[in-house]
């Protein structure tokens, strides 16, 4: 993106030792508004990610969608079940254990995952039209052979009915008051 | 993705200066400098009128003491503001109470990046501009709540709910409304949803569509209403009830941040508005070509000044004629009746396009 590699590094390396900062800070600091906070921060980082390896559409739909509404409504539920948010809680030695021998294993198995696909290189960036909103757009909407109407409409379709269902569920029936 | 400024100004100083890392630093500052220039000025300016229409409306004069008819009046109580210690209520929660009001902020600042004034007056040209306006909207949410929480004050917690599920609520209209707009105009970046409203008056959105643009306007404004925040749907503060909801523990600057925030978010509203329904920058041709070539002259930034203004001039009205809803009359405006509305308008905004029935 920048014509000298050098600050393409750099901002590399800034946003992505942000983005560890904030996902440690979400797991050690005692307050559960406070985890959300840096998880938010964590999430935008993770979009200037895609930022930067052009893919400006799944950046807005990261920041739309974790940023702005998983994390809201985490939010949300710990402001209602009061108690979460008040008092700081503490993790018992054994769980701290487990927790530990299954981020270890992940880990592990993660890296040797990566290392087995030969020729692995730094990301490069896509061209600058493959992602754009237009891009995208005509292929879930296409009707020919490489498009998906289909399953697009089905998930419209379904989304719908999780608007409706919701509106019926939290409808007074006739006789309460 | 660099997002470049397509100004003059921004090609002058890319040719000019050697180093293109250095060109874009510079034109960045200017960019900040310049949205920071129409935020805060426009946020002095407001606060005024707000005070003048309010006590108009009421047959009262308004701030008359300071300066010619009170104009002074907001600078003394900027510097007031500015000038009061800032402290946290005990056992309030710090680090949040802190954070809220730089979180809430993020957001209209970030639209306002994106809203074109005039053809080249525009900090980020957007393929994907509505979108991210309707994403970025959630950090004022998160705000609202935060501030509310971390205030340790029951008053700002209820507050804070009662508002963070108001713009929940309300979002979604807000949202099915901008993508009404795209769905007409057929793109969703800002300049172009301007480009497709050329010609004269009768080719805004809200007249070329006959009868469901009208309509799909004042729905924009009751659900840009709720989700400004603003009376007649100011849940979140309902100064009667809640004495001040989510900020009632905030003050000096940590308050002025809440109050510049709502009034920028105001501004980026309004700005929306024109842009989707009222033409943007272009001139209210009507026809005759005296009249036209006359306005034709005057800059696109003027016209979109004057729009803007009109609109928060319609907003600010709302607010003083009308009375607060009950909180759940106004979940039960929005779930029982402007969504399926909504949902109505998009399939018929459909049809009209397939039919061709548009000016």
């Amino acid at each position: 993106m920048f014509s000298n590699p050098f600050f393409t590094d750099l901002l590399f390396y800034a946003v992505a030792g942000a983005i560890l900062l904030t996902a440690i800070l979400v797991v050690t600091v005692k307050n559960v508004l406070q985890s959300a906070v840096f998880l938010i921060i964590s999430f935008i980082g993770t979009a200037v990610l895609y930022l930067m390896l052009h893919a400006e559409f799944i950046a807005m739909v990261q920041v739309m969608v974790y940023a702005g509404g998983v994390v809201i409504f985490m939010v949300f539920t710990i402001l209602l079940t009061s108690h979460l948010g008040e008092t700081s809680f503490t993790v018992k030695a054994p769980r701290m254990f487990i927790a530990f021998v299954f981020s270890v294993a992940f880990f592990g198995v993660m890296t040797k995952l990566l290392l087995k696909e030969p020729g692995l290189t730094a990301a490069v960036p896509h061209s600058e039209n493959s992602s754009s909103l237009t891009s995208i757009a005509m292929r879930l909407l296409n009707i020919g052979e490489h498009g998906f109407v289909i399953p697009f409409e089905i998930v419209s379709i379904l989304l719908l009915i999780t608007l409706v269902c919701s509106i019926t569920i939290a409808r007074k029936d006739k006789g309460e008051k | 993705m660099i997002p470049s400024i397509p100004h003059p100004l921004g090609n002058l100083i890319r040719s000019v200066v050697p180093y293109p890392e250095l060109a874009f630093a510079i034109n960045a500052v200017i960019a900040i400098i310049g949205i920071c220039a129409v935020a805060f000025g426009s946020a002095i300016v407001l606060v005024y009128m707000e005070r003048k229409v309010c006590a108009h409306v009421q047959c009262r004069l308004g701030p008359m003491r300071l300066g010619f008819h009170g104009t002074f009046q907001t600078v003394a109580d900027t510097l007031k503001l500015l000038f009061k210690e800032v402290y946290a209520p005990g056992g309030a929660d710090k680090f949040i109470f802190y954070l809220a009001p730089m979180i809430i902020l993020t957001s209209p600042f970030l639209c306002l990046c994106m809203i074109p004034f005039d053809y080249n007056l525009q900090v980020m040209e957007s393929p994907v501009a509505i979108p991210l306006i309707i994403a970025v909207n959630g950090f004022g949410i998160l705000g609202i709540l935060l501030g509310g929480w971390a205030s340790n004050n029951k008053y700002s917690l209820l507050g804070a709910l009662r508002g963070g599920a108001q713009m929940i609520s309300y979002e979604i209209s807000f949202a099915l409304l901008l993508l009404f707009i795209v769905m007409m105009s057929g793109s969703a970046s800002l300049q172009e949803v301007t480009a497709s409203q050329a010609g004269n008056i009768l080719d805004w959105w809200i007249f070329k569509v006959p009868v469901i643009g009208f309509l799909a306007f004042i729905m924009f404004l009751v659900s840009s209403t709720a989700e400004l925040n603003r009376a007649p749907f100011d849940i979140a503060e309902a100064e009667q009830e809640l004495t001040g909801g989510y900020h009632t523990e905030y003050n000096g600057t940590a308050f002025a941040m809440f109050y510049l925030a709502e009034y920028i978010n105001l501004v980026t509203t309004s700005a929306l508005a024109v842009v989707c329904f009222l033409g943007g920058y272009l001139p209210p041709l009507i026809g005759i070509p005296v009249i036209d070539s006359a306005f034709s002259l005057v800059p696109g930034f003027i016209w979109f000044a004057l729009k803007v203004f009109f609109m928060i001039w319609v907003y600010m009205m709302i607010r003083w004629t009308f009375v607060r809803p009950r909180i759940d009359q106004l979940m039960d405006l929005e779930w029982k009746f402007l969504l399926p509305v909504n949902l109505l308008l998009i399939a018929a905004g459909a049809v009209f396009i397939s039919f061709g029935w548009i000016l």
